[in-house]
């Protein structure tokens, strides 16, 4: 496990190294910057797992460069005095949000939330951060049709045809996606929204028909628990149909 | 309400014009000398004059025709309008006297200017009347001062002045009671203002004038003391024609003014030479020179821009419109008023910006100190120093025990201080040497405190050095030896005052940013609310870390 640390204050950048360093029982390497800057030096340098960030850092305002951090593959934690910020955070994407002062429970919270397979968010996340050509683009959750798993990477399909990709893996999206997206495959991530059907085929092969007629694969052991949730966002056509060849 | 008085003003005076008496008149023929009989009705007037003549110390009678072609029910009256003492005659009929007329050996007793006789109801018949005067004008022997006769009915002669002076002292009230409440308002405000002085003063001499104007309706004045009024009211005049224009380049802020003035002044003093004697043609041409000074002033003030020149200008318009078409007296004391409405409108524009001012001051100053609190509540520096302190305690509970005590120090001054525009400089130093001990706790860098030249006697705006050593904190990293050097030099020459603050350390990537805007826009309007438009503030990067300098001027 690999945490990077950006903080400028050099006692509290001492107890998140301490207390990350607890949370994984040694089992970790941190890193500490000071400033913005040579975090974001370091980040083009090396890769890591979880990015813990002082959001108010030496005055500049946070939100800049959380757009650019949020679009990479790691998951990124803030710990910040600015409480009144952390809607905004979410809403770009990050994992978790732990106000100053925190104790070793809170930020080993966080830190779970990162390893963990479980999800346990609200969803107040709204837009995916994309990198494209060395820019950044927002994409708004709405414009989702589904994401598909590739390799460490993600492909965003989006309501208008077109794709993008993302950095972070299936399950890290997985992590911070609202309740709006269900894993139906060990590849695919749907919006509820934009599922039409369910169809079952011979040899018990599931698959989703989507609004725009695509159809993608169900997993057998993610079939259930779809099948319930399609239910009860009352779809009418939730009812399997067999389909004749 | 201007509007209102107009159509009442203008009411009075078309009832006072209703003629209820018609006559023709006739012009007044002299005589030098003293008989009886020549008050008859019927004289065979031979050897009489239409010239007076000059009558040194001896009697001389007037006689003068009237026709009385039609009246009213009521006594018929006659208003005699002349200088001297006499006696006054109707068809023969002594009805009336006017003071005493002397002779060689008795001394006149002086009448006064304008009289009003009853003409006993026999003697009003339609048809030619003969009026007939004994006079005597001893007071001024070379003057030859035309004689006024005016016949009405008794009730509207007595009544007319009556109705006159009336509205003409409700203005005057107005005008004393603006002169009264602009002099209290001079001595009782902060901030003494010429403008509202003088305004007093132009309302107190209009107030001045109208009194002596129509002080002869209802004081008698004996005739040889009739230029007294007369003088008085020129220089009334002169004054009201030369002030009025400085008020309106103070209000309209007119630089140099004394150009325009000055001239004014000399034309004025040379229409009173040029004039003397001939008062109500002074006035005149002192209204007239005045108007065209307003005239000036406003066309520089449209010119300029200035809120209500153009009222201004209408006002100055109007009434040399007004002046145009009714009686002299009503005309200039018009033109007066609408002077005075102008001056009034404004001054309230001038105090709606004072009060503006004033409150923006107050607001100003309340939202510095609300700054000066929320710099120890923010959520960023407290949330962060809590963490730290967290951690401290955590691990040394004594060095915890220091960094809260530090914390308290530093909400203490500031408490001390948040109220204060000014602070002893020690104060302030205290602030931040317990502000680099937090930081200290907090950064665990080693931050030195240096101070050169500090004059313990001074003053300082509240936390200004102290919004400069959190910039210095935040943009600088510590040198190599791990420490940072904050620098304050007081110097004072006699001119000036000057705090330089320098913090010698390395500076942060300048791509960060400079996050000073809010700092350096409290530490501004802290000085100009202490100094206004007296010092400089300049802050740049120096050679050695950051440099920022306090000039605040004597």
């Amino acid at each position: 496990m690999k945490v990077l640390i950006i903080e400028d204050e050099a006692r509290i950048a001492r107890r998140l190294e301490r207390m990350s360093v607890a949370h994984f029982e040694g089992n970790v390497v941190v890193n500490i910057c000071d400033s913005l800057k040579k975090g974001l030096d370091f980040l083009e340098k090396e890769s890591i797992d979880i990015l813990l960030l002082d959001l108010n850092l030496n005055g500049r305002d946070g939100f800049e460069v959380l757009q650019t951090i949020t679009a990479r593959s790691f998951q990124t934690i803030v710990v910040s005095a600015n409480t009144e910020n952390a809607l905004r955070a979410f809403e770009l994407g990050v994992l978790d949000f732990v106000p100053k002062p925190f104790d070793q429970d809170r930020l080993s919270l966080a830190l779970s939330r990162a390893t963990s397979v479980k999800k346990d968010l609200d969803g107040s996340l709204r837009f995916l951060s994309v990198r494209k050509n060395g820019s950044i683009r927002l994409v708004e959750l709405t414009q989702l049709n589904y994401i598909k798993g590739a390799g460490i990477y993600t492909e965003l399909h989006l309501l208008d045809g077109s794709r993008a990709l993302h950095d972070k893996g299936l399950d890290a999206l997985e992590k911070i996606l609202p309740p709006g997206f269900e894993r139906i495959h060990k590849s695919y991530i749907v919006q509820i929204g934009q599922a039409e059907i369910i169809l079952v085929s011979s040899g018990s092969k599931y698959s989703l028909r989507l609004k725009n007629t695509e159809i993608l694969p169900i997993g057998r052991s993610k079939y259930k628990a779809f099948r319930a949730r399609m239910e009860l966002s009352g779809k009418p056509h939730a009812t399997p149909v067999q389909q004749r060849h | 309400m201007k509007r209102i008085l107009l159509v009442v003003l203008l009411a009075f005076l078309f009832c006072s014009c209703k003629k209820q008496v018609l006559y023709e008149e006739y012009d007044p023929i002299f005589k030098t000398g003293d008989d009886a009989s020549w008050s008859a009705k019927n004289l065979e007037e031979k050897g009489w004059s239409k010239d007076r003549g000059l009558t040194a110390n001896r009697v001389f009678w007037i006689r003068a025709d009237t026709k009385l072609i039609s009246k009213t029910d009521g006594a018929l009256g006659l208003q005699v309008e002349a200088f001297g003492a006499y006696e006054l005659f109707w068809d023969g009929v002594k009805i009336g006297v006017n003071g005493k007329p002397g002779s060689p050996m008795v001394r006149e007793i002086p009448g006064t200017e304008a009289t009003y006789y009853q003409i006993p109801d026999s003697l009003s018949k339609p048809g030619i009347h003969k009026i007939a005067l004994r006079s005597t004008q001893f007071g001024y022997p070379k003057l030859q001062r035309g004689i006024g006769l005016r016949l009405d009915t008794y009730v509207e002669l007595i009544r007319r002045p009556l109705i006159l002076s009336s509205i003409m002292f409700i203005m005057a009230g107005a005008f004393l009671v603006a002169s009264l409440y602009y002099l209290f308002l001079y001595f009782n405000s902060h901030k003494r203002q010429y403008p509202v002085l003088i305004f007093s003063v132009i309302c107190l001499l209009f107030f001045s004038l109208l009194l002596t104007e129509y002080l002869k309706f209802y004081i008698e004045i004996p005739y040889t003391k009739f230029f007294i009024r007369m003088e008085i009211i020129g220089w009334l005049t002169f004054s009201i024609s030369l002030l009025v224009p400085l008020y309106f380049c103070i209000q309209f802020g007119i630089k140099r003014k004394y150009i325009l003035l000055f001239p004014l002044f000399c034309v004025l003093l040379f229409l009173y030479i040029n004039n003397y004697g001939h008062y109500d043609i002074s006035a005149r041409y002192y209204s007239m020179a005045m108007w065209l000074a307003m005239m000036i002033i406003s066309a520089i003030a449209i010119y300029k821009k200035e809120k209500g020149a153009l009222l201004v200008i209408t006002g100055v318009l109007a009434s040399a419109g007004m002046n145009y078409y009714l009686h002299y007296d009503f005309g200039i004391f018009l033109f007066y008023t609408f002077i005075v409405l102008s001056m009034l409108y404004l001054h309230t524009i001038r105090m709606q910006k004072i009060e503006q001012e004033y409150s923006d001051s107050l607001l100003l100053s309340s939202r510095l100190q609300l700054e000066l609190i929320k710099k120890n509540i923010q959520p960023h520096f407290i949330k962060n120093t809590l963490t730290s302190l967290i951690d401290w305690v955590e691990e040394s509970p004594k060095k915890g025990a220091e960094f809260i005590q530090a914390l308290a120090n530093e909400f203490d001054i500031m408490n001390a201080i948040a109220e204060q525009s000014l602070i002893p400089i020690r104060q302030e130093i205290h602030l931040c040497q317990m502000h680099l001990k937090i930081m200290g706790f907090r950064k665990e860098i080693h931050y030195v405190w240096e101070e050169d030249g500090i004059v313990e006697s001074e003053n300082i705006p509240p936390a200004i050095i102290h919004t400069l050593l959190e910039n210095g904190i935040t943009h600088n990293m510590p040198q190599s030896d791990g420490t940072i050097r904050f620098k304050l030099t007081f110097t004072k020459t006699p001119h000036q005052r000057q705090y330089t603050f320098d913090a010698l350390g390395k500076n942060r990537e300048v791509n960060e940013g400079q996050s000073g805007g809010n700092g350096f826009k409290y530490i501004r309007a802290r000085l100009e609310e202490s100094y206004p438009g007296k010092w400089k503030f300049m802050s740049a990067e120096s050679s050695q870390g950051w440099s920022s300098t306090i000039k605040i001027l004597n």
